[in-house]
């Protein structure tokens, strides 16, 4: 096992694209590390310049003590699960396994308990005299990672592996990839575009967008305060309400805040790092999950009267569609209980809770400091 | 008759209707010559006496393979064959496996490696008796700038084959290199890159995916090539004429001068059956072959 660190890697193709630029990144021996983001972010090329398949323009690769910029990929001792499997087509199942192992000379013997210890943990024993071409997506996707566990590298890096599969297999194999990561310890980079994937499954995400970081964090961490806009429109399905509006100072101390017909006031033990922006218009971020259908006294709670659009029922909650009415009228998508109906042009009071507002500065889209 | 039924059976007629001209045209100028062939083989017919009256049975096979130059013959034409497909399979798979990591220029490539190719082999057998002429071609001029001693190239019983292999290899081997080079670019990136981080170098990558992945594309290529060798016939015909001696005497001019110039149309078919025959069975064989791969 063995940590893994970017430091300042940048990717740069002849034709003159960048596609990494300044990443460093830190990654813990055995952590579980999400790479997310849009497709054409650089996550893909981060993981394939960690592999050794890319070639990295400038900065430094380290895993575990040595840099391993120019190292070959089979000397870095990593495994890697494509997300097309790339599994050999013309072997069986067990020869996909074992081909790594008798390349690098490893006894029969040893080869043989390898590959029976993975296959029974994967359950792909049945499948050993099949080739890749008599398998289902998912046993595919299970010799795939088969090949790479029964190497016992320093660390994984999966690429997309769970995209390929339907939703049921899909929910399946995260399960099973926490389980493993849990029972093994060997460090995970995985790559995906998921965001379910990047919540339930990473001790830490690294959020990258046009080829740089954005955010690095605990997925919660990440979730509750969102270093910009792009993170905080990226993750969570429906994503955070993110809203025009304006910062108006009351007082010394506390702000308001308007957009359409909501208006906030903030009260000052909430207010300090906005305060600075008063006067100035502000993109305003309102989770789905943070609106109530009645005041709760233990919460800052401000009322917010709405429009109803439409209702999505999703069974275990009702998605409601509504617009913020007034001047600068915005649609929102609020989380409701399950047992929530309301019919389109009904009007219905929410209660936003004070304490989960982000409010962003419009034109460098971060975050203001928000203190709750 | 159910009406799934009905509509199937119409298909098949209205298929059937559409591919009839072709099939009639197919069995008038391939199926029906060979029944001919056939049929001639199994009868004394000659063009000094052009009937069907003699049926001689097998007579014409026995005494074709009676016959020491015809069994000289096919042992040359064996030869031929199988030096000719090797070089040309060695060389083009490896111009294959080197166009195939080139990025650049490589329409150019593929323009210069065509040319021989298009070219009829009557023009090329004429250009290279030129080239080749002992006193008067470029090759023994340039061999001469070198020190070299001329070489008779077509006239010595020890070179002729090996010239005719030499210049067959010149026309051939683009036709190798395409149809290699095809298979190689179908192949999936992806084993290639998991096989980088298994360990594999260059050679175990060749070695362990790149062989057995291209194993049905050689075949293929193998089969084609083998067959256009053994009717190898126009390249003898215009250099050597069988010469000297029967040091290049390739089975379709065999043939051709058993049927045309000695008359004996008979055995001659006789002849070109079995050489079908053996065509058929290595054929067969490497098909088989082929399917127990995939």
């Amino acid at each position: 096992m063995a940590s893994i660190t970017l430091k300042d890697i940048n990717k740069t193709y002849p034709n003159g694209v960048s596609a990494v630029r300044a990443v460093s990144l830190d990654i813990k021996d055995g952590e579980f590390m999400i790479l997310l983001g849009p497709s054409g972010c650089g996550k893909s090329t981060t993981l394939r310049m960690i592999a050794g398949l890319e070639s990295i323009t400038s900065g430094d690769l380290m895993i575990g003590p040595n840099r391993v910029n120019d190292v070959d990929p089979a000397q870095r001792d990593i495994a890697i699960v494509f997300q097309n499997y790339a599994l050999y087509p013309h072997m069986t199942v067990v020869d996909n396994l074992s081909f790594g192992l008798k390349l690098r000379g490893v006894e029969a013997s040893e080869i043989a308990k390898r590959v029976k210890r993975t296959a029974e943990m994967l359950g792909i024993q049945p499948l050993f005299d099949r080739k890749p071409s008599q398998l289902s997506g998912g046993q595919r996707q299970r010799v795939a990672l088969g090949r790479a566990l029964v190497r016992e590298p320093q660390a994984f890096l999966l690429d997309e592996p769970l995209s390929n599969l339907d939703a049921t297999l899909r929910a399946a194999m995260r399960t099973e990839l926490i389980k493993l990561h849990r029972n093994l310890g060997t460090t995970i980079v995985h790559v995906t575009h998921d965001q379910v994937e990047a919540m339930t499954m990473g001790e830490r995400i690294c959020i990258m967008k046009d080829g740089e970081i954005v955010q690095v964090g605990h997925p919660m961490d990440v979730y509750r305060n969102p270093v910009n806009t792009f993170v905080a429109g990226f993750l969570a399905s429906p994503p955070m309400n993110l809203l025009g509006g304006r910062l108006e100072a009351v007082g010394d101390e506390s702000v308001k805040v308007h957009s359409g017909s909501i208006a906030f006031t903030i009260p000052a033990a909430m207010a300090k790092g906005f305060i600075s922006h008063a006067g100035k218009p502000v993109t305003l971020g309102l989770r789905p999950e943070d609106f109530y259908l009645t005041a709760e006294s233990a919460r800052h709670t401000a009322p917010v009267g709405v429009e109803v659009i439409t209702t999505e029922v999703l069974g275990p909650e009702v998605i409601l569609v509504a617009s913020t009415g007034g001047e600068n009228a915005a649609e929102i998508q609020v989380r409701m209980p399950r047992d929530f109906r309301a019919s389109p042009g009904e009007k219905v009071m929410l209660h936003f809770d004070l304490s989960q507002i982000q409010i962003f500065d419009i034109t460098t889209t971060r975050a203001l400091p928000r203190v709750a | 008759m159910n009406q799934h039924q009905t509509i199937e059976s119409a298909d098949r007629k209205f298929g059937w209707f559409m591919s009839a001209p072709t099939l009639a045209l197919l069995l008038a100028v391939i199926l029906f010559p060979v029944f001919w062939a056939l049929f001639t083989s199994v009868h004394d017919y000659t063009l000094i006496a052009p009937n069907f009256d003699t049926f001689t049975g097998a007579q014409n096979y026995v005494s074709a393979l009676q016959d020491a130059e015809f069994r000289h013959s096919l042992w040359i034409t064996a030869f031929f064959v199988f030096v000719v497909v090797l070089i040309e399979f060695v060389i083009g798979f490896g111009v294959a496996l080197m166009l195939n990591s080139v990025e650049r220029f490589k329409p150019i490539y593929y323009g210069i490696l065509l040319c021989p190719l298009l070219m009829n082999p009557v023009i090329v057998g004429l250009i290279w008796r030129m080239f080749l002429h002992p006193s008067l071609g470029i090759v023994n001029y340039l061999l001469s700038v070198a020190s070299i001693a001329p070489v008779n190239w077509l006239g010595s019983t020890k070179v002729a084959m090996w010239t005719i292999v030499m210049v067959d290899i010149w026309h051939q081997v683009s036709f190798m290199i395409v149809l290699l080079l095809a298979g190689l670019s179908a192949l999936p990136k992806e084993p290639y890159e998991a096989a980088r981080v298994d360990g594999a170098g260059t050679f175990k990558a060749f070695r362990h995916i790149t062989l057995p992945l291209m194993w049905p594309v050689i075949i293929v290529t193998l089969l084609i090539r083998l067959i256009f060798a053994v009717k190898t016939y126009d390249l003898v015909y215009i250099m050597t004429r069988g010469g000297p001696g029967t040091a290049t005497d390739l089975a379709s001019y065999f043939i051709y001068r058993k049927a045309f110039v000695s008359l004996h149309v008979g055995e001659a078919s006789a002849m070109a059956a079995i050489l079908l025959a053996l065509v058929l069975l290595l054929t067969s064989y490497l098909y088989r072959y082929m399917r127990n791969l995939t």
